[in-house]
């Protein structure tokens, strides 16, 4: 029996000792993550969140894909989750605060917002937080072309405006904003503005000249992103030039180049002309023989 | 005096009239058959499943069927070399061989039209050509002068066919009654009266001087199909001359090779003679010298320069994936004919016909170099395909549909040799009436 005993024991510590190294192993497998939150509100609507996930790899950080996080208001529980996201392959994903969490939401002027990773096969698990004050963003422009942002924090219950935050105001282009005059970004005076002349007069717009304003404050350790937009007749008017309506080279075949047609033609022309009276040679030469 | 003449002229029309197939002709018709149907089993297959049948992918759409294209466009040049310019520069001695290379310039652009109908893969594709083709595009103009090629080609067969009708209806037992028909319903109008005679010269005449200009553009065209694009090896100003040139080598070489085979097999010693081989050897030897210069031109002038876009191109085919083909391409194809034929001794007629041979092999391949390797080397670089996308090698479809296809043309000039004398009878006795004279 005490043999019996001695044997299990040891058979147990065997499968002890294996499995403690099978968790070993694993565990010097797994990477860590690192969660990065951030908070955005543009044109002062719903706000939403931005969680970019990385890992070190080979001593740079990368985009780690399909990580499952839950993301929490001020409290990681059930009844405070925002959402569950999964990272694309550039290791963001996005969620907006849902109306479900409007009571919350409305009960204080700062929030934290939680992030949290549970882990799995391949990381460990991670988490992050973010702690924000409510606050808006105003745009407003004059007729001579000066452009005023306004940017207001939400005290108790009003709106008051916040000395030295710095935003950029920009024109919207394809790729990128554009700077509205050679001033890079601006800071709030102590009514909360900051106003910038427009300098780019010749800047084309839409067909209309219609052009896209932005202020924007970025990565603001108090408010985060907030950003606003404005639409002003102020660009020049682009006039759409269809190369598809001329007569070229690459249009299509009914805007065949004139010249190319002429001498086309002439040639096929020409050719089959000449081929045409040989076959009627044939025909005569056919009648000469019958006669 | 009279009646001797007329027993020459008898000998001469015994000697030249069609005869059938011997044992070795049906075979050989036989073996070409065999290849023609497995290259339509493949193009059935081809039909079925698509163009996936092929090797042929993203970055190598244009494989052996085009290659094949272009090599048939260049031999077919011959019909103009040989019956045209010759006629016009009043050269008599080519008279046996004009036959000849009518009827090679025949059955070369049937299949040139032919294969790029393959290439397209749904036949279909064709009709679009016609209602969505645009007069800016090459493939159109190419579309266009193949046709007109074809057209010119059989009229210059059929002219001067008619006085020989003439002839062969008078052996109605011998043509068999289908021949016989056949032949009367394309030439039995054919009474030989001056009026006619002078309405045929014009004719032939007039085709002369038409086909010169319109094989130029045939062959002008096709190297524009590459040339027009911006790609390493293509994007040239060479290639229309460079083209032109190929083409003139491969027709001679073809004709060396068909002379020597039907003097061979039907026995006409008399007729093509060791001074056709010694004229035609001559001139295989300037024209490969010719196309040896354009190649010079081609290949050295971009790697003195070695531009980076043209580099991999130049670096394949000189010392790399495609260089034991190029240097083939280059020795079997010119080098050693020029080697072999600038000697009297090399332009006999078995001597002549080797080299012949090496002209168009080496041609074949030469046309593959022209069209494959480039499409391998794309401006961008080759990101997210497999690996069998970086490569090219003909799949069993293709090589049975490009063989399938060089055995039909081979089998159209063997039925054409069939129906038709291979040697025109009439022009050879009316010169052999001159040069009694």
């Amino acid at each position: 029996m005490k043999l019996l005993n001695k044997n299990i024991i040891g058979f147990l510590s065997i499968i002890l000792l294996l499995s403690s190294y099978d968790a070993l192993s694993q565990d010097a497998q797994k990477g860590d993550l690192s969660v990065g939150l951030n908070y955005f509100v543009n044109n002062n609507k719903v706000p939403y969140l931005l969680v970019k996930v990385k890992t070190k790899v080979d001593g740079k950080f990368k985009p780690v894909s399909a990580i499952d996080l839950n993301l929490f208001l001020d409290k990681d529980s059930a009844g405070t989750l925002i959402g569950k996201v999964v990272t694309n392959e550039k290791g963001e994903a996005t969620a907006i605060i849902p109306a479900t969490l409007k009571n919350q939401w409305h009960s204080s002027v700062k929030h934290t917002f939680l992030a949290s990773f549970e882990g799995n096969k391949k990381y460990e698990s991670a988490k992050a937080d973010l702690t924000v004050g409510k606050a808006k963003i105003l745009i407003d422009t004059t007729s001579d072309r000066k452009i005023t942002a306004t940017v207001l924090e939400m005290k108790d219950t009003s709106w008051i405006p916040v000395k030295g935050v710095e935003l950029k105001i920009a024109v919207r282009r394809l790729d990128a904003d554009l700077s509205v005059n050679e001033t890079a970004s601006f800071t709030t005076d102590s009514t909360g503005q900051a106003s910038a002349d427009f300098k780019r007069d010749s800047i084309p717009g839409d067909i209309k000249g219609n052009i896209v304003l932005v202020a924007k404050i970025e990565d603001n350790d108090q408010y985060g992103n907030l950003l606003i937009e404005q639409t002003v007749p102020w660009g020049s008017k682009f006039v759409a030039v269809n190369n598809f309506d001329r007569r070229t080279l690459f249009a299509t075949r009914d805007k065949t180049p004139i010249w190319l047609l002429f001498m086309a033609y002439s040639i096929v022309i020409t050719v089959w002309g000449i081929l045409i009276s040989l076959v009627i040679s044939i025909f005569k030469i056919k009648k000469l023989g019958e006669a | 005096m009279e009646n001797s003449n007329s027993i020459a002229n008898e000998k001469i029309i015994q000697d030249l009239l069609p005869q059938k197939f011997g044992r070795s002709g049906k075979i050989w018709t036989g073996i070409l058959v065999a290849f023609c149907l497995v290259g339509l089993f493949a193009y059935y297959r081809q039909l079925r499943y698509g163009l996936i049948v092929t090797s042929m992918r993203d970055y190598v759409s244009w494989g052996i069927y085009i290659s094949n294209f272009v090599f048939f466009v260049a031999i077919s040049l011959v019909g103009s070399l040989i019956t045209a310019v010759f006629r016009l520069a009043d050269v008599h001695w080519s008279t046996p061989l004009t036959r000849i290379a009518e009827i090679i310039a025949v059955a070369a652009i049937i299949f040139a039209s032919l294969i790029i109908i393959v290439d397209m893969g749904s036949p279909e594709r064709f009709y679009n050509l016609f209602i969505h083709g645009r007069l800016q595009s090459p493939i159109i103009w190419d579309v266009i002068v193949i046709t007109t090629y074809f057209f010119i080609s059989i009229l210059l067969l059929y002219f001067p066919l008619l006085p020989d009708i003439k002839i062969l209806l008078r052996f109605k037992e011998k043509n068999g009654a289908r021949l016989h028909k056949f032949y009367g319903f394309i030439g039995s109008f054919w009474k030989g009266t001056p009026e006619q005679f002078k309405l045929s010269e014009k004719a032939i005449n007039i085709l002369c001087i038409t086909i010169i200009p319109v094989a130029f553009s045939i062959h002008t065209v096709t190297s524009w199909l590459f040339a027009t694009t911006y790609r390493p090896g293509w994007d040239s100003t060479n290639f229309g001359a460079y083209f032109i040139s190929g083409a003139f080598l491969v027709g001679a070489g073809g004709v060396v090779v068909a002379m020597y085979v039907f003097r061979k097999s039907y026995h006409l010693e008399k007729y093509i003679t060791a001074d056709h081989f010694e004229k035609m050897g001559r001139i295989v030897v300037l024209l490969a010298l010719l196309y040896l210069y354009f190649n010079v031109n081609e290949y050295l002038v971009p790697a003195f320069k070695m531009k980076k876009s043209e580099e991999a191109h130049l670096n394949g085919l000189f010392t790399g994936e495609f260089a034991p083909l190029f240097w083939f391409a280059i020795s079997v194809g010119m080098l050693i004919p020029i080697v072999i034929l600038l000697f009297k001794r090399g332009r006999r007629p078995l001597p002549v016909f080797i080299a012949g041979i090496m002209v168009v092999v080496g041609a074949w391949f030469k046309r593959y170099l022209i069209v494959t390797p480039t499409l391998l080397h794309p401006f961008l670089p080759m990101t997210n395909v497999p690996d069998n996308y970086r490569h090219y090698f003909p799949s069993w479809e293709e090589w049975a549909i490009a063989l399938g296809s060089l055995a039909g043309a081979m089998l159209v000039i063997t039925i054409l040799s069939r129906i038709f004398p291979i040697i025109p009878i009439q022009e050879t006795i009316t010169e052999q009436h001159e040069t009694a004279e």
